[in-house]
Protein backbone atom coordinates (compact mmCIF):
# COMPACT_ATOMS: atom_id res chain seq x y z
CA UNK A 1 0.00 0.00 0.00
CA UNK A 2 2.28 2.39 1.13
CA UNK A 3 4.67 1.36 -2.73
CA UNK A 4 1.38 2.64 -4.33
CA UNK A 5 1.08 5.69 -1.94
CA UNK A 6 4.39 6.44 -3.55
CA UNK A 7 3.53 5.83 -7.09
CA UNK A 8 4.54 2.04 -7.27
CA UNK A 9 2.18 1.38 -10.08
CA UNK A 10 2.73 -1.96 -10.18
CA UNK A 11 3.01 -2.89 -6.69
CA UNK A 12 -0.53 -0.77 -6.44
CA UNK A 13 -2.15 -3.20 -8.88
CA UNK A 14 -1.04 -6.53 -7.19
CA UNK A 15 -2.15 -5.35 -3.99
CA UNK A 16 -5.37 -4.69 -5.29
CA UNK A 17 -5.51 -8.12 -6.84
CA UNK A 18 -4.67 -9.59 -3.56
CA UNK A 19 -7.24 -7.49 -1.78
CA UNK A 20 -10.08 -8.33 -4.40
CA UNK A 21 -9.58 -12.12 -3.86
CA UNK A 22 -10.46 -11.83 0.13
CA UNK A 23 -12.81 -9.00 -0.72
CA UNK A 24 -14.73 -11.80 -2.95
CA UNK A 25 -14.23 -14.38 -0.66
CA UNK A 26 -16.13 -12.31 1.88
CA UNK A 27 -18.67 -10.55 -0.06
CA UNK A 28 -19.55 -13.63 -1.09
CA UNK A 29 -19.88 -15.69 2.60
CA UNK A 30 -22.21 -12.37 3.02
CA UNK A 31 -24.16 -12.74 0.03
CA UNK A 32 -23.89 -16.38 -1.16
CA UNK A 33 -21.93 -16.93 -4.00
CA UNK A 34 -24.42 -16.98 -6.55
CA UNK A 35 -25.27 -13.19 -5.96
CA UNK A 36 -24.39 -10.86 -9.07
CA UNK A 37 -23.43 -8.33 -6.24
CA UNK A 38 -20.50 -9.63 -5.27
CA UNK A 39 -18.45 -8.31 -8.00
CA UNK A 40 -20.28 -5.17 -8.40
CA UNK A 41 -19.18 -4.74 -4.34
CA UNK A 42 -16.17 -5.81 -4.66
CA UNK A 43 -15.67 -3.39 -7.73
CA UNK A 44 -16.95 -0.56 -5.20
CA UNK A 45 -15.12 -1.11 -2.23
CA UNK A 46 -11.82 -1.27 -4.52
CA UNK A 47 -12.74 1.66 -5.53
CA UNK A 48 -13.34 3.10 -2.11
CA UNK A 49 -10.02 2.38 -1.28
CA UNK A 50 -8.54 3.78 -4.43
CA UNK A 51 -10.56 7.03 -3.73
CA UNK A 52 -9.79 7.35 -0.25
CA UNK A 53 -6.23 6.27 -0.14
CA UNK A 54 -5.46 9.57 0.26
CA UNK A 55 -7.06 9.25 3.94
CA UNK A 56 -5.02 5.82 4.96
CA UNK A 57 -2.98 6.33 8.05
CA UNK A 58 1.01 5.19 6.93
CA UNK A 59 1.12 4.22 10.38
CA UNK A 60 -1.55 2.14 10.74
CA UNK A 61 -2.05 -1.49 10.50
CA UNK A 62 -3.82 -2.11 6.83
CA UNK A 63 -6.08 -4.80 7.42
CA UNK A 64 -8.45 -2.69 9.39
CA UNK A 65 -8.79 -0.41 7.70
CA UNK A 66 -9.86 -2.28 4.25
CA UNK A 67 -12.13 -3.94 6.39
CA UNK A 68 -13.88 -1.40 7.56
CA UNK A 69 -14.43 0.07 4.18
CA UNK A 70 -15.75 -3.44 2.95
CA UNK A 71 -17.95 -3.34 5.70
CA UNK A 72 -19.20 -0.12 4.95
CA UNK A 73 -19.51 -0.64 1.26
CA UNK A 74 -21.83 -4.10 2.61
CA UNK A 75 -24.25 -2.21 4.85
CA UNK A 76 -24.95 0.44 2.15
CA UNK A 77 -25.48 -2.16 -0.19
CA UNK A 78 -27.74 -3.35 1.96
CA UNK A 79 -29.58 -0.47 2.88
CA UNK A 80 -29.93 0.39 -1.15
CA UNK A 81 -31.73 -3.18 -1.60
CA UNK A 82 -33.66 -3.09 1.51
CA UNK A 83 -33.67 -6.01 3.56
CA UNK A 84 -30.53 -8.33 3.77
CA UNK A 85 -30.49 -11.25 1.10
CA UNK A 86 -31.38 -15.14 1.82
CA UNK A 87 -28.97 -17.50 0.13
CA UNK A 88 -30.92 -19.15 -2.71
CA UNK A 89 -31.03 -22.94 -1.67
CA UNK A 90 -29.55 -24.16 -4.64
CA UNK A 91 -26.79 -22.02 -4.42
CA UNK A 92 -25.21 -24.23 -1.27
CA UNK A 93 -23.47 -25.88 -3.59
CA UNK A 94 -21.27 -23.07 -4.90
CA UNK A 95 -20.15 -22.33 -1.69
CA UNK A 96 -17.72 -25.08 -1.36
CA UNK A 97 -16.37 -24.46 -5.17
CA UNK A 98 -12.97 -23.86 -4.98
CA UNK A 99 -12.02 -20.51 -6.81
CA UNK A 100 -8.18 -20.58 -6.40
CA UNK A 101 -5.83 -23.07 -4.62
CA UNK A 102 -5.38 -21.76 -1.01
CA UNK A 103 -9.00 -20.65 -1.05
CA UNK A 104 -9.60 -24.98 -1.49
CA UNK A 105 -6.79 -25.27 0.83
CA UNK A 106 -8.13 -23.88 3.98
CA UNK A 107 -11.82 -25.17 2.96
CA UNK A 108 -10.24 -28.49 2.94
CA UNK A 109 -8.51 -27.43 6.67
CA UNK A 110 -12.10 -26.27 8.09
CA UNK A 111 -13.36 -29.38 6.40
CA UNK A 112 -11.77 -31.39 8.34
CA UNK A 113 -11.96 -29.69 11.55
CA UNK A 114 -15.93 -29.68 10.95
CA UNK A 115 -15.51 -33.40 10.53
CA UNK A 116 -14.59 -33.98 13.76
CA UNK A 117 -18.07 -32.44 15.37
CA UNK A 118 -21.50 -34.60 15.73
CA UNK A 119 -23.03 -34.31 12.43
CA UNK A 120 -26.03 -31.91 13.62
CA UNK A 121 -23.67 -29.19 15.24
CA UNK A 122 -21.18 -29.27 12.28
CA UNK A 123 -24.27 -28.71 10.15
CA UNK A 124 -25.26 -26.28 12.19
CA UNK A 125 -21.66 -24.54 11.91
CA UNK A 126 -21.63 -24.74 8.14
CA UNK A 127 -24.78 -23.06 8.19
CA UNK A 128 -24.23 -19.89 10.13
CA UNK A 129 -20.48 -19.49 9.79
CA UNK A 130 -19.83 -20.26 6.10
CA UNK A 131 -23.27 -20.35 3.95
CA UNK A 132 -23.99 -16.71 5.78
CA UNK A 133 -26.96 -18.02 7.50
CA UNK A 134 -29.07 -16.19 10.56
CA UNK A 135 -28.99 -18.10 13.81
CA UNK A 136 -32.71 -17.81 13.02
CA UNK A 137 -32.77 -19.50 9.92
CA UNK A 138 -30.16 -21.64 10.23
CA UNK A 139 -31.82 -23.39 13.39
CA UNK A 140 -35.12 -23.78 11.54
CA UNK A 141 -32.80 -25.95 9.55
CA UNK A 142 -31.63 -27.81 11.89
CA UNK A 143 -35.27 -28.53 13.43
CA UNK A 144 -33.55 -26.63 17.15
CA UNK A 145 -35.11 -23.74 18.85
CA UNK A 146 -32.95 -20.50 18.49
CA UNK A 147 -31.50 -20.52 22.08
CA UNK A 148 -29.95 -24.02 21.22
CA UNK A 149 -28.80 -23.34 17.93
CA UNK A 150 -26.43 -20.43 19.96
CA UNK A 151 -25.28 -22.51 22.65
CA UNK A 152 -24.15 -25.16 20.07
CA UNK A 153 -22.78 -23.21 17.75
CA UNK A 154 -21.12 -21.39 20.43
CA UNK A 155 -19.70 -24.95 21.76
CA UNK A 156 -18.55 -25.93 18.83
CA UNK A 157 -16.67 -22.84 17.83
CA UNK A 158 -15.07 -23.35 21.45
CA UNK A 159 -14.41 -26.96 20.57
CA UNK A 160 -12.77 -25.72 16.95
CA UNK A 161 -10.82 -23.51 18.45
CA UNK A 162 -9.10 -25.96 21.29
CA UNK A 163 -8.47 -28.46 18.26
CA UNK A 164 -6.52 -25.62 16.30
CA UNK A 165 -4.75 -24.87 19.10
CA UNK A 166 -3.71 -28.42 19.75
CA UNK A 167 -2.58 -28.89 16.13
CA UNK A 168 -0.46 -25.83 16.31
CA UNK A 169 0.77 -27.56 19.40
CA UNK B 1 -16.47 -3.67 -16.37
CA UNK B 2 -14.48 -6.95 -15.23
CA UNK B 3 -12.78 -6.84 -12.03
CA UNK B 4 -9.53 -7.52 -13.49
CA UNK B 5 -9.53 -4.34 -15.50
CA UNK B 6 -10.76 -1.92 -13.08
CA UNK B 7 -7.48 -3.36 -10.84
CA UNK B 8 -5.63 -2.47 -13.91
CA UNK B 9 -7.19 1.14 -14.46
CA UNK B 10 -6.83 2.04 -10.86
CA UNK B 11 -2.96 1.22 -10.81
CA UNK B 12 -2.43 2.68 -13.65
CA UNK B 13 -3.50 6.16 -12.11
CA UNK B 14 -0.96 5.30 -8.85
CA UNK B 15 0.88 8.42 -8.46
CA UNK B 16 2.77 9.65 -5.48
CA UNK B 17 0.07 10.68 -3.30
CA UNK B 18 0.79 12.76 0.17
CA UNK B 19 -1.75 11.90 2.74
CA UNK B 20 -4.70 13.88 3.24
CA UNK B 21 -4.70 16.30 6.55
CA UNK B 22 -7.04 15.22 8.75
CA UNK B 23 -6.78 17.06 11.63
CA UNK B 24 -6.23 21.05 9.81
CA UNK B 25 -9.65 20.80 7.88
CA UNK B 26 -11.38 19.44 11.18
CA UNK B 27 -10.31 22.49 13.62
CA UNK B 28 -10.79 24.39 9.87
CA UNK B 29 -14.51 23.48 10.24
CA UNK B 30 -14.48 24.25 14.08
CA UNK B 31 -13.50 27.56 13.59
CA UNK B 32 -16.02 28.36 10.24
CA UNK B 33 -18.81 27.04 12.22
CA UNK B 34 -17.59 29.01 15.46
CA UNK B 35 -17.47 32.15 13.26
CA UNK B 36 -20.88 31.45 12.06
CA UNK B 37 -22.90 30.70 15.01
CA UNK B 38 -21.06 33.84 16.33
CA UNK B 39 -22.63 35.69 13.72
CA UNK B 40 -25.63 34.26 14.40
CA UNK B 41 -26.17 34.87 18.15
CA UNK B 42 -25.31 38.13 17.60
CA UNK B 43 -27.89 38.82 15.57
CA UNK B 44 -30.17 36.66 17.27
CA UNK B 45 -30.02 37.47 20.64
CA UNK B 46 -26.85 39.60 21.39
CA UNK B 47 -23.95 39.37 23.03
CA UNK B 48 -23.61 39.84 27.03
CA UNK B 49 -21.74 42.63 28.41
CA UNK B 50 -18.41 40.85 27.57
CA UNK B 51 -16.40 42.86 30.34
CA UNK B 52 -18.79 41.59 33.42
CA UNK B 53 -18.63 37.79 31.37
CA UNK B 54 -14.83 37.77 31.81
CA UNK B 55 -14.35 38.95 35.23
CA UNK B 56 -16.71 36.26 36.49
CA UNK B 57 -16.09 33.08 37.28
CA UNK B 58 -19.44 31.10 36.49
CA UNK B 59 -18.66 32.55 32.58
CA UNK B 60 -15.44 30.46 32.80
CA UNK B 61 -17.05 27.73 34.38
CA UNK B 62 -19.57 27.21 31.99
CA UNK B 63 -16.77 27.86 29.47
CA UNK B 64 -14.31 25.32 30.88
CA UNK B 65 -17.46 22.48 30.63
CA UNK B 66 -18.57 23.24 27.40
CA UNK B 67 -14.87 23.56 25.78
CA UNK B 68 -14.09 20.13 27.07
CA UNK B 69 -17.28 18.28 25.96
CA UNK B 70 -16.65 20.27 22.03
CA UNK B 71 -12.82 18.90 22.48
CA UNK B 72 -14.19 15.52 23.41
CA UNK B 73 -15.96 15.49 19.97
CA UNK B 74 -13.14 16.62 18.11
CA UNK B 75 -10.71 14.23 19.23
CA UNK B 76 -13.66 11.49 18.51
CA UNK B 77 -14.43 13.22 15.11
CA UNK B 78 -10.74 13.00 13.90
CA UNK B 79 -10.40 9.47 14.90
CA UNK B 80 -13.88 8.41 13.43
CA UNK B 81 -12.70 10.22 10.08
CA UNK B 82 -10.72 7.15 8.99
CA UNK B 83 -12.00 3.44 8.03
CA UNK B 84 -11.39 1.76 10.81
CA UNK B 85 -11.29 4.18 13.07
CA UNK B 86 -12.29 3.76 17.27
CA UNK B 87 -13.59 5.93 19.13
CA UNK B 88 -10.43 5.85 21.80
CA UNK B 89 -10.80 7.16 25.51
CA UNK B 90 -12.19 10.69 24.56
CA UNK B 91 -15.47 9.92 25.50
CA UNK B 92 -13.60 9.75 29.27
CA UNK B 93 -12.76 13.24 29.08
CA UNK B 94 -16.32 14.17 28.36
CA UNK B 95 -17.71 12.20 31.22
CA UNK B 96 -14.83 13.57 33.60
CA UNK B 97 -16.21 17.41 32.58
CA UNK B 98 -19.58 16.13 33.31
CA UNK B 99 -18.93 14.36 36.52
CA UNK B 100 -16.66 17.69 37.37
CA UNK B 101 -19.69 20.03 37.02
CA UNK B 102 -22.14 17.69 39.02
CA UNK B 103 -20.05 17.70 41.39
CA UNK B 104 -19.67 21.94 41.83
CA UNK B 105 -23.85 21.41 41.26
CA UNK B 106 -24.06 18.82 44.14
CA UNK B 107 -21.78 21.58 46.06
CA UNK B 108 -24.02 24.22 45.16
CA UNK B 109 -27.26 22.57 46.26
CA UNK B 110 -26.10 21.09 49.38
CA UNK B 111 -25.24 24.99 50.57
CA UNK B 112 -28.30 26.16 49.05
CA UNK B 113 -31.02 27.01 51.35
CA UNK B 114 -34.46 25.32 50.19
CA UNK B 115 -35.77 28.51 48.60
CA UNK B 116 -32.74 29.09 46.70
CA UNK B 117 -32.56 25.21 45.01
CA UNK B 118 -35.35 25.68 42.63
CA UNK B 119 -33.35 29.03 40.94
CA UNK B 120 -30.33 27.15 40.96
CA UNK B 121 -31.60 24.58 38.71
CA UNK B 122 -33.89 26.46 36.43
CA UNK B 123 -32.23 30.30 36.01
CA UNK B 124 -34.52 32.28 34.28
CA UNK B 125 -33.97 30.77 30.63
CA UNK B 126 -34.03 26.86 31.02
CA UNK B 127 -37.05 26.55 29.31
CA UNK B 128 -35.10 28.16 25.71
CA UNK B 129 -31.74 27.49 26.84
CA UNK B 130 -31.71 23.35 25.24
CA UNK B 131 -33.15 24.30 22.13
CA UNK B 132 -30.96 27.48 21.92
CA UNK B 133 -28.03 25.70 21.85
CA UNK B 134 -29.34 22.76 19.77
CA UNK B 135 -29.84 25.60 17.15
CA UNK B 136 -26.54 27.71 17.97
CA UNK B 137 -24.70 24.09 17.08
CA UNK B 138 -26.25 23.68 13.62
CA UNK B 139 -23.35 25.70 11.57
CA UNK B 140 -20.78 23.70 13.15
CA UNK B 141 -22.45 20.61 12.86
CA UNK B 142 -23.02 21.08 9.16
CA UNK B 143 -19.17 22.50 8.47
CA UNK B 144 -18.11 19.27 10.25
CA UNK B 145 -20.46 16.68 8.33
CA UNK B 146 -18.74 19.01 5.16
CA UNK B 147 -15.47 18.31 5.73
CA UNK B 148 -16.02 14.84 7.13
CA UNK B 149 -18.14 13.88 3.69
CA UNK B 150 -14.38 14.16 1.90
CA UNK B 151 -12.84 11.81 4.62
CA UNK B 152 -13.81 8.54 5.22
CA UNK B 153 -15.81 7.94 8.08
CA UNK B 154 -17.51 4.34 8.37
CA UNK B 155 -19.41 4.15 11.60
CA UNK B 156 -22.33 6.48 10.30
CA UNK B 157 -23.85 6.71 13.57
CA UNK B 158 -21.68 6.86 15.60
CA UNK B 159 -19.44 9.64 13.91
CA UNK B 160 -22.23 11.75 13.38
CA UNK B 161 -23.18 11.56 17.06
CA UNK B 162 -18.80 12.80 17.63
CA UNK B 163 -19.73 15.76 15.34
CA UNK B 164 -22.80 16.53 16.89
CA UNK B 165 -20.86 16.17 20.61
CA UNK B 166 -18.41 18.62 18.98
CA UNK B 167 -20.77 20.67 17.54
CA UNK B 168 -22.87 21.19 21.05
CA UNK B 169 -19.69 22.14 22.80
CA UNK B 170 -18.30 24.54 20.46
CA UNK B 171 -22.31 26.02 19.88
CA UNK B 172 -22.61 26.24 23.72
CA UNK B 173 -19.30 27.75 24.44
CA UNK B 174 -20.23 30.50 22.06
CA UNK B 175 -23.81 31.19 23.64
CA UNK B 176 -22.44 31.36 26.95
CA UNK B 177 -21.23 34.76 25.48
CA UNK B 178 -24.54 35.87 25.33
CA UNK B 179 -26.24 33.58 28.66
CA UNK B 180 -25.67 34.93 31.93
CA UNK B 181 -26.86 31.76 33.81
CA UNK B 182 -24.08 31.29 36.94
CA UNK B 183 -25.56 28.40 38.72
CA UNK B 184 -24.04 25.35 38.05
CA UNK B 185 -26.58 22.81 38.62
CA UNK B 186 -28.34 25.43 35.26
CA UNK B 187 -25.30 24.22 33.22
CA UNK B 188 -24.95 20.55 34.03
CA UNK B 189 -29.05 20.10 33.64
CA UNK B 190 -29.71 22.35 30.55
CA UNK B 191 -26.67 23.00 28.61
CA UNK B 192 -25.70 19.14 28.85
CA UNK B 193 -29.11 18.92 27.75
CA UNK B 194 -28.98 20.81 24.46
CA UNK B 195 -25.42 19.52 23.97
CA UNK B 196 -26.91 15.73 24.15
CA UNK B 197 -29.25 16.63 22.24
CA UNK B 198 -27.14 17.94 19.52
CA UNK B 199 -25.09 14.48 19.61
CA UNK B 200 -27.86 12.40 19.53
CA UNK B 201 -29.70 14.55 16.40
CA UNK B 202 -26.01 14.64 14.81
CA UNK B 203 -25.99 10.54 14.87
CA UNK B 204 -29.30 10.25 13.16
CA UNK B 205 -28.74 12.85 10.65
CA UNK B 206 -24.89 11.72 10.21
CA UNK B 207 -26.54 8.04 8.86
CA UNK B 208 -27.47 9.71 6.06
CA UNK B 209 -25.34 13.10 5.85
CA UNK B 210 -22.27 11.39 6.32
CA UNK B 211 -22.78 8.90 3.16
CA UNK B 212 -19.83 9.01 0.40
Amino acid sequence: MIAGLDGDGAAYGQLLAALGGYLRAHFRRRLGAGSADVEDLVQETLIAIHVKRAVYDRNQPLTPWVWAIARYKLLDHYRRTGARRHAPLDDAGELFSQDNPEEGAVRRDVESLLGRLPRKQRDLLRDVKLAGFSMEEAAARGGMSVSAAKVSVHRGMKRLEKEVGDEDR
Amino acid sequence: MKTADLIAALASEAAPTPPAPVTRPILAACAAGAAATLVLLVLWLGLRPLADALASRPFWMKAGYTAVLGLAGVLMVRRLARPGGRVGWAPLIALAALAALAGLSGLEMVHARPDQMHALMMGHTARVCSLRILALSAPIYLAAVWVLRRLAPTRLALTGAAAGLLAGGIGASVYGLYCDETAATFVVLWYTAGIAAAAGLGAIAGRWLLRW
